[in-house]
């Protein structure tokens, strides 16, 4: 047999498909994987434009892990905060409130969700928003996943607290990370969504994480994340929304991870006045490279697309924002707005803001600003002359260019727990400096 | 008491495009002691800013020559930041404005950033303080609250700068045309602010055009610059005299060799 495969182009080892099963996997899901695991490797990566991560070792799994089942203290000691907490494919904690329960409320991990909620879970995985053969990435997300979370809120139903959710990738040894969650919101319902990633251990590993939501019909789904997966993890996210008639999602998004990370952000407006809101931040540090792709594609008629993103960057990094806003023909009275910008901190860090707008319909409203600058210095100038130091006059002026962003976040939570996390990265990457 | 001393400042700037460099001062000698008032006043494009700028520490301007010490040691090594921590401050002739940091916000900053930072000002004292003072500016909750500078008026900018002034509480403040762009009844206002600082401890320089400024806030001494060099200095006297011969009037009188931006003036043309 060959040595385990090193980049994103190289075979994968069938054993890792055996070991990715879950207890008992009935049949429809098994053939899900196979199909997704025989198409993968004639499929093509996919286009990151600006990025070549092809040399990543993004498909480099490990073949056995011994899993470590034990909570790491600092993972422990968050887990009041969420609903549902994991540590690589271990659920350690998963609480659904009674009266969600009561309203038919499904919020389980992916195994659980197989084996218990096939019919409903099978509706909408890899159905709707993702398709497992869209490129050998989503394939190999389809074929290997071991982990995630399925949330299903019936029609009607309107949750005040957000559904919190903590996930880990164990990287205190070589292991696996492919995430694959399904959020559905039922016609009308309306709630939120945290989703925090992050990572304990040094160890080398790749993470692969998927997210779909699905919105029916007037839903109305707020959908946060904070990803700050380490140094020593190569990452590939794909976050994607189907929306139908007349209903919403809000992402904010934080990019807020140390090492190598592709993500694709999608919104597909499918319905007749559905509507997106994205917004993300992103920091990249050290000699990291984050590479962004935001898209929103209007089907439906008056359809409405956002997209709002701010990155910055320090010492040797890179960061790229792709926006991407498809206007779909007849898609008529649809409307995309995006804006990308970014703040260099340093002069070897390496900063691409590209909108991209294909638009196939007449009478629509669609725009694009975007910008890679630097920090003002007769602003720092300012700052410092009123004794502040060079390291706290920069930090607030990143807050400040960030603040567009930050300050649309819905919940108040999840603004400060951003804001914590921008601000410690941005301590670390300055004292690297 | 403490000292703020400029000995022989020469000073430069350079033009990136020509690659050249300019002496703006041309050996500048001052000392201003805690308790005391100075203004200084001068025509356009002297070096009056270039003086406060410098001795801030704007990295924009190169010490060719000379000294500028606290309490008898050189800060010119030190950066704009240290200084400030050391004592300074300079109400700018043209604040900068910075979108997403609310105008609290960052005096918090600054407050903070001369404590020790295990022992930061409790949001009550610091809000106590704030009301105080924005109340003898006559300015509304409202201002601090808004994005630092952004959008305000120039009136505004000259108000908040005093307000600035009057949380940090510096050892010397260095205000440059603090009074250009305020009506009469804001000079009054800011006037007022800038008198509740006075104290032994607390010495100030003020940059000014016009001797009204100095009917409300009122000088030990007044020194006059032109061209690079203070030519002469005096008490109140000097600038209700300046306000009666102008610039070129005095400057004949003395016998320099200076161009005045504005030589064909009328002498006595002052603004009353
Ligand atoms: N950063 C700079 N770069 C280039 N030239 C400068 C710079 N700062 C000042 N100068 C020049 O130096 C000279 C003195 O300017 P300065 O601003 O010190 O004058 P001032 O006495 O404050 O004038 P005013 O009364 O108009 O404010 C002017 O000719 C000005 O153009
Ligand atoms: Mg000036």
């Amino acid at each position: 047999m060959n040595r385990m495969p090193k980049s994103a182009t190289l075979e994968l080892n069938p054993a890792l498909l055996e070991a990715a099963k879950f207890d008992q996997e009935p049949q429809w899901f098994a053939d899900l994987r196979q199909a997704a695991w025989d198409q993968a490797p004639d499929l093509a990566l996919p286009d990151f434009a600006k990025i070549n991560y092809r040399h990543w070792p993004l498909l480099d799994f490990a073949a056995s892990g011994t899993a470590n089942e034990t909570v790491p203290a600092e993972i422990a000691a968050q887990q009041d905060e969420y609903n549902f907490v994991s540590v690589s494919n271990a659920t350690v904690k998963l609480t659904l409130p009674a009266d969600l329960a009561a309203q038919g409320v499904v919020f389980c991990d992916l195994a659980t969700a197989v084996k218990e909620h096939g019919d409903l879970l099978q509706q909408y995985l890899l159905t709707k928003a993702i398709k497992a053969d869209e490129d050998r990435l989503t394939a190999v997300n389809a074929a290997l996943m071991t982990t995630g979370f399925f949330l299903y809120v019936p029609a009607n139903v309107t949750i005040k607290a957000p559904i919190s959710i903590l996930q880990v990738q164990d990287s205190r040894q070589a292991s696996n990370f492919v995430s694959h969650s399904v959020i559905v919101g039922g016609d009308n319902s309306n709630f939120q969504v945290l989703q925090r990633v992050t990572t304990v251990g040094e160890e080398k590993n790749p993470a692969s994480l998927a997210v779909e939501v699905i919105t029916l019909p007037g839903s109305h789904v707020k959908f946060s994340s904070l990803d700050s997966l380490g140094e020593q993890t190569h990452a590939y996210f794909n976050r994607r929304g189907h929306l139908e008639r007349d209903s919403e999602i809000d992402w904010t998004m934080g990019v807020l991870n140390d090492g190598n990370t592709i993500a694709d952000f999608d919104s597909d407006l499918k319905g007749a006045g559905s509507h997106a809101e994205v917004q993300t931040v992103a920091i990249s540090t050290g000699k990291q490279t984050q590479g962004i792709d935001t898209s929103v594609t209007n089907y439906g008629k008056h359809s409405e697309g956002n997209i709002l993103q701010r990155g910055v960057l320090l010492e040797k990094s890179a960061l790229v924002f792709n926006g991407v806003g498809k206007i779909i023909h007849g898609a008529h009275g649809a409307q995309a707005q995006q804006e990308n910008r970014i703040l260099m901190l340093s002069p070897e860090a390496r900063g691409d803001a590209n909108p991209i707008l294909l638009i196939d319909e007449n009478d629509v409203i669609a725009g694009h600003a975007a910008s890679v600058g630097r920090v003002d210095q007769g602003q720092m100038y300012y700052l410092m002359s009123r004794g502040l130091t060079k390291e706290v006059a920069q930090r607030l002026v990143i807050l400040g260019f960030l603040g567009v962003v930050l300050s649309e976040i819905p919940v108040a939570s999840v603004r400060d727990q951003m804001i914590a996390m921008i601000e410690r990265k941005l301590i670390n990457g300055q004292r690297a400096e | 008491m403490a000292t703020l001393k400029v000995t022989d400042l020469h000073v430069s700037v350079s033009d990136d495009e020509e690659k050249t460099q300019r002496e703006i001062l041309k050996g500048v000698n001052l000392t201003l002691n805690t308790g005391e008032t100075h203004a200084i006043m001068g025509p356009n494009g002297t070096g009056k800013s270039t003086l406060s700028e410098t001795i801030m520490g704007n990295p924009n301007y190169i010490v060719t020559k000379g000294d500028v010490t606290l309490d008898g040691e050189s800060i010119l090594g030190k950066p704009v930041d240290e200084r400030a921590r050391a004592g300074l401050f300079l109400a700018m002739q043209y604040p900068a404005e910075i979108k997403g940091i609310t105008n609290a916000e960052f005096m918090r900053a600054a407050i903070n950033a001369r404590r020790p930072e295990d022992d930061p000002i409790s949001i009550r004292a610091f809000l106590k303080e704030l009301d105080k003072n924005i109340g003898v500016l006559n300015m509304s909750d409202e201002m601090t609250e808004r994005y630092l500078n952004e959008g305000f008026s120039g009136g505004e900018k000259k108000r908040n700068e005093i307000l600035q002034l009057m949380m940090i509480k510096p050892k010397f403040a260095i205000l440059d045309e603090i009074d250009s762009g305020l009506d009469i009844d804001a000079l009054q206002v800011v006037a007022k602010g800038v008198n509740e600082m006075a104290s032994p401890d607390f010495g100030m320089l003020m940059i000014t055009h016009y001797q009204r400024l100095l009917n409300y806030i009122h000088p030990d001494q007044v020194h006059v610059m032109m061209d690079g060099r203070i030519v002469k200095t005096g008490d109140f006297s000097l600038a209700q005299e300046l306000e009666a011969k102008g610039y070129a009037g005095l400057r004949d009188e003395l016998g320099l060799d200076v161009n005045l931006v504005d030589d064909d003036v009328p002498t006595g043309n002052g603004d009353e």
